[in-house]
């Protein structure tokens, strides 16, 4: 009826619809196993799609005690705070070294840091294994932060590199005729002004560490120091038939993420692109 | 400006500490089964393969049992710690432990070529003279349950129970589908065909764990009377009658496993029977535990026979049999305590608790009480009683650990119909020519 | 100033803690991981010279063939179905206003997800008894074993983890080209209208030659990641039914701790290193000599 005032608005419904089907593929499997998760493993076979007749929070309780992911969530979150702060701290500083002070091998240093990129995790698994287990690093959360920190290390000083030198030069300047030494330059100076830059490395190292399962894996095989990947895997593995609590796990492992990600979604998003395209 | 960095730098490393601390800590605290360490008391640590605050087998709950009896006990003189891993990733972090020089005071093993990598580098200790010492040998039923254990007449590992292969059926669904328990092959078929018709999904099976479909075509290929010694040893070709023969019957009876046979798991196999969604589950006796602890209302239905004889066949009174080991470190710095330790594992609680509750076959000359005993064992007691002899999981008693997989690996890719039967042991054969001959 | 950023004392206070920890957790077990590829090694005797046996074994393995086979698939088909999907939902993002925010966030959450989590949840969904054939049931159809069919060259698995990966991972490509497309300057947009072009023609000929760039890089943090694929598969199939859905890093995985074969197992990682230098290698090549000409 009112087609002639709508028309152009017709390409723009079908983008809506699609968007629409899109999200669903997104958040129906995701409030699925919400909602399952709740239910007995009776109810799951009986009738797996309605809402849970009530909320039968035992799941959790087994999967947060004897699944020991309540453990393994302290586990994660210390050895990602820990590894962002080091990352942060050392990756700026080499990046500061790099952008900003004068000397000959800086490009070589950049280029050395840069090859790390392109190295997978994997080619270095059993000899830090080996070597680790010798030093008595396996089976410790210092044995994950290492190897972390350092797969990190590489973007963050690409990236921070970057912000370093878009530094005005009159800025160093100035601080340099106030009579500050060169710590002071780097850590007053230079540091808050490339807020945005530690903010996406930062970002970029959390997550990833967050989520890394193969090298926790192999190092960690104590339950009460597992991260929450490995604790995950463990619990639902494959010699467990019972899924409700199962699904209950899945949930405690991926809540965190999502109510941070909820307040925060655009910046997260939005530095995580900006890491990506630099990195 | 500088206070503040000061502050930041200050909680950045206490955090530093809080975290080594834990870090310290996490490594030596195994599960929390253990009452408490005393003072002054022999630490030594014990490793397993299951998590023992959280699971549900009766076998290893028994074990559980016996590390508090032995920790109450020995109270300031021993103390053990249990290290404690799943299943999958045990030898995993096993090898870590004897690479980093820290091999657990005692670990469990099964014997076979898992044993034989311990043995030969040295890792696991000689335990001939502790067993001859004070008539400890004299209390196993007999000296035969070490032959697996046994290197060059020196005893490296000493045996805790006895799982035997056995078929486990549903009673219930067998009465109703008017089957009586097969002793042939050819009975076996004509059941699972009966079971199908009566609306049943007649045997649940694994081949998502590649050894539990592997255990049914070695009873197949010893029914068959293949010489298992001759072709590792490459006196004979892998490539036979016998052996296609084996394959190509159990791929007769695949028609007659459950559709997701080829990606289900053991223990989703496993739970298929016990929550009675399956009519026939061909599994070591260690599933009676595992059956019991998770349906306890099962037992009673569930009934086993031996694997049905084929006519004209093999010696159809031969049972896989396989037993778990427990081996000392040669560098313990407390091999008392340890061998304290074993005998608890050996003594009569343990032992009647084994058989009553775990559901399987001791390994000394306890008495127990058989009506208190799981309904199942008994049957697989006299199944073991009848028995002419014995012979491992190929899994475990081919030459390497690997070529055990390899084989496992070739029986499931028959059944996924990826390779002929032909196919499949010609791979064999030619694997063995490259890496074992 | 200049004898200030020359202390050389102060360059190596900043320099030395990374440097150290670079070369000592990164450099030198490289170093160590070709030397193993060269040793039969396994984790209880030392490490024993043979030459290239363990990469003539390679050539022979045939599950390595399939986690080399499963690799490369993985690899096209990210590329692809990211490059189509991600300009695809970027293209209709930038021109919608309202909900363009909510749209981005929803469908880039799963890439901050764990992907063990999400392999799981996944499995589930395909499992034979739950999710999706649970829903094929109530209407009557019995659907397939989604991750346990062994037929056909790629077979059913693959397919469905690869949805999956594209599923978890599109979403970043999206955001690529966003800020790529978002960068383009309104004035040629509107520069295109006035000279008649189509909507279509103004994507074909101003946004697809400008974001080529970008396309290089999401193809390579594609590519990268495909090949270093290992938390799906490893919670979805565990690289079963019988080895089909292999990729090299379950195979490493497998080989490395599972059978201990430390030393063929570091044969695997130097195959693995030698294929993402060469695709980085590559797609930098192809999209820089493009950047030129055009």
């Amino acid at each position: 009826m009112n087609q002639k005032t709508k028309r152009i608005s017709v390409p723009k419904i079908l983008i809506y619809a699609f968007l629409c089907i899109m999200v669903a593929i997104y958040l129906v499997p995701l409030l699925w196993v919400f909602s399952v998760s709740f239910k007995t493993n009776a109810e799951i076979f009986s009738s797996p799609f309605s809402l849970p007749e009530s909320l039968f929070i035992d799941n959790y309780v087994v999967a947060w005690t004897a699944g020991k992911l309540g453990i393994a969530t302290w586990n994660s979150f210390l050895v990602c705070v820990i590894t962002l702060i080091l990352s942060m701290l050392i990756g700026s500083m080499i990046a500061f070294a790099i952008a900003r002070m004068q000397w000959k091998l800086s490009g070589l240093t950049l280029t050395y840091f840069m090859l790390g990129m392109m190295i997978p995790v994997h080619c270095v698994l059993i000899p830090l294994f080996t070597r680790f287990a010798k030093i008595g690093l396996s089976n410790n959360l210092w044995g994950l932060v290492l190897p972390y920190l350092t797969f990190s290390l590489p973007v963050t000083i690409y990236i921070m590199t970057g912000f370093f030198r878009s530094l005005p030069n009159e800025l160093l300047e100035a601080a340099c005729i106030d009579g500050c030494s060169i710590y002071k330059i780097f850590f007053q100076v230079c540091l808050p002004l490339a807020k945005t830059g530690l903010f996406v490395t930062g970002l970029m190292t959390f997550v990833a560490n967050w989520n890394e399962l193969l090298l926790a894996m192999v190092f960690i095989s104590d339950d009460n120091i597992k991260t929450l990947p490995v604790s995950l895997s463990k619990f639902v593995g494959p010699y467990n038939t019972n899924y409700s609590q199962m699904f209950a796990a899945i949930i405690i492992a991926i809540v965190p993420t999502i109510v941070v990600y909820c307040a925060f979604s655009n910046q997260i998003v939005d530095g995580l692109t900006a890491g990506a395209v630099k990195g | 400006m500088k206070k503040k960095l000061l502050s930041i730098l200050l909680s950045a490393t206490m955090a530093l500490t809080a975290f080594a601390g834990c870090g310290a800590s996490g490594s030596d605290s195994g599960s929390a089964s253990s009452g408490g360490s005393s003072s002054g008391a022999e630490e030594i640590t014990w490793m397993f393969w299951d998590d023992l605050n959280a699971t549900e087998d009766m076998i290893s709950l028994g074990y559980k049992d016996v590390l508090e009896r032995f920790n109450k006990d020995y109270e300031g003189v021993y103390h053990v710690t249990p290290i404690t891993t799943n299943l999958e990733e045990y030898y995993t972090k096993l090898n870590a432990l004897v690479a980093s020089g820290e091999t657990p005071d005692c670990f469990i093993v099964s014997p076979g070529p898992n044993l034989t990598t311990y043995v030969e580098p040295g890792v696991a200790a000689d335990l001939t003279s502790y067993l001859d010492a004070d008539g400890w040998k004299d209390t196993f039923t007999s000296d035969s349950v070490f032959t697996q254990q046994t290197y060059d007449g020196k005893i490296y590992a000493v045996p805790l129970n006895i799982a035997a292969a056995c078929v486990f059926y549903n009673t219930e669904m067998f009465d109703k589908a008017g089957v009586e328990v097969p002793k042939t092959y050819d009975e076996l078929l004509d059941a699972c065909k009966k079971l199908k018709d009566a609306g049943y999904t007649p045997i649940t099976i694994s081949a998502g764990t590649a050894w539990c479909l592997s255990m049914l075509c070695a009873y197949l290929m010893d029914r068959e009377g293949v010489d298992l010694a001759a072709m590792e040893a490459g006196d004979e070709s892998w490539v036979n009658d016998k052996t296609i023969d084996a394959a190509n019957k159990m791929l007769e009876l695949s028609q007659y496993f459950q559709p997701t046979a080829a990606g289900d798991t053991n223990d989703v196999a496993t739970a298929a029977f016990y929550n009675e969604e399956a009519a026939i589950l061909i599994q070591g006796s260690w599933a009676i535990g595992q059956i019991n602890g998770s349906n306890p209302a099962f037992e009673e239905k569930c009934g086993v026979f031996q694997f049905p004889a084929l006519e004209g066949g093999n010696d159809p009174n031969r049972l896989i049999a396989k037993s778990d080991s427990l081996a000392m470190s040669a560098n313990t710095e407390h091999p008392e305590a340890v061998i304290a330790l074993m005998k608890y594992f050996t003594d009569d609680t343990a032992q009647k608790y084994t058989a009553e509750k775990g559901g399987k076959i001791p390994v000394t000359k306890v008495e127990y009480d058989a009506a208190a005993a799981p309904a199942q064992l008994a049957y697989v007691m006299d199944i073991f009683e009848n028995a002419s002899g014995t012979f491992g999981f190929l899994n475990e008693s081919l030459k390497t650990t690997e070529a055990g997989s390899f084989f496992d690996d070739q029986m499931v890719a028959t059944y996924l119909g990826s390779e002929t039967p032909e196919e499949a042991f010609k791979t064999i054969e030619q694997w063995y020519v490259d890496n074992i001959r | 100033m200049n004898k200030l950023l020359q202390d050389k004392k102060a360059i190596c206070i900043f320099v030395v803690p990374g440097l150290l920890l670079f070369t000592f957790v990164l450099f030198i077990p490289i170093c160590q991981s070709i030397f193993y590829s060269l040793c039969d090694y396994d984790a209880l005797t030392p490490p024993k010279f043979i030459g290239i046996k363990n990469y003539i074994s390679l050539l022979h393995d045939d599950t390595m063939k399939i986690a080399l086979k499963n690799s490369m698939f993985f690899l096209v088909f990210s590329c692809v179905t990211q490059l189509i999907m991600g300009l695809l939902l970027a293209g209709l993002l930038t021109n919608i206003q309202k909900g363009r925010n909510f749209f981005k966030n929803v469908i880039y959450l799963p890439c901050v997800l764990s992907s063990a989590a999400l392999g799981l949840l996944w499995m589930f969904i395909f499992s034979p008894k739950l999710g999706i054939n649970q829903l094929l049931l109530t209407k009557g159809i019995t659907g397939p074993l989604w991750l346990m069919d062994t037929k056909g060259f790629i077979t059913l698995p693959m397919w469905v983890i690869g949805f999956v990966a594209l599923w978890q991972y599109v979403g970043q490509s999206m955001m690529l080209y966003m800020a790529q497309i978002s960068g383009i300057s309104k004035s040629l947009y509107e520069a295109s209208a006035i000279d008649g072009c189509s909507k279509a023609q103004s994507f074909r000929y101003i946004t697809l030659p400008l974001i080529k760039p970008m396309v290089g890089t999401a193809m390579s943090l594609n590519a990268i990641g495909s090949l270093k694929f290992f938390d799906l598969i490893f919670n979805m199939t565990e690289g079963g039914p019988n080895h089909t859905t292999e990729v090299l890093a379950t195979h490493l995985y497998t080989q490395g701790f599972k059978y201990f074969k430390y030393g063929y197992a570091s044969a695997i990682g130097v195959v693995l290193l030698i294929l993402c230098l060469i695709m980085t290698a590559l797609i930098n090549n192809v999209f820089k000599t493009d950047q030129y000409e055009s």
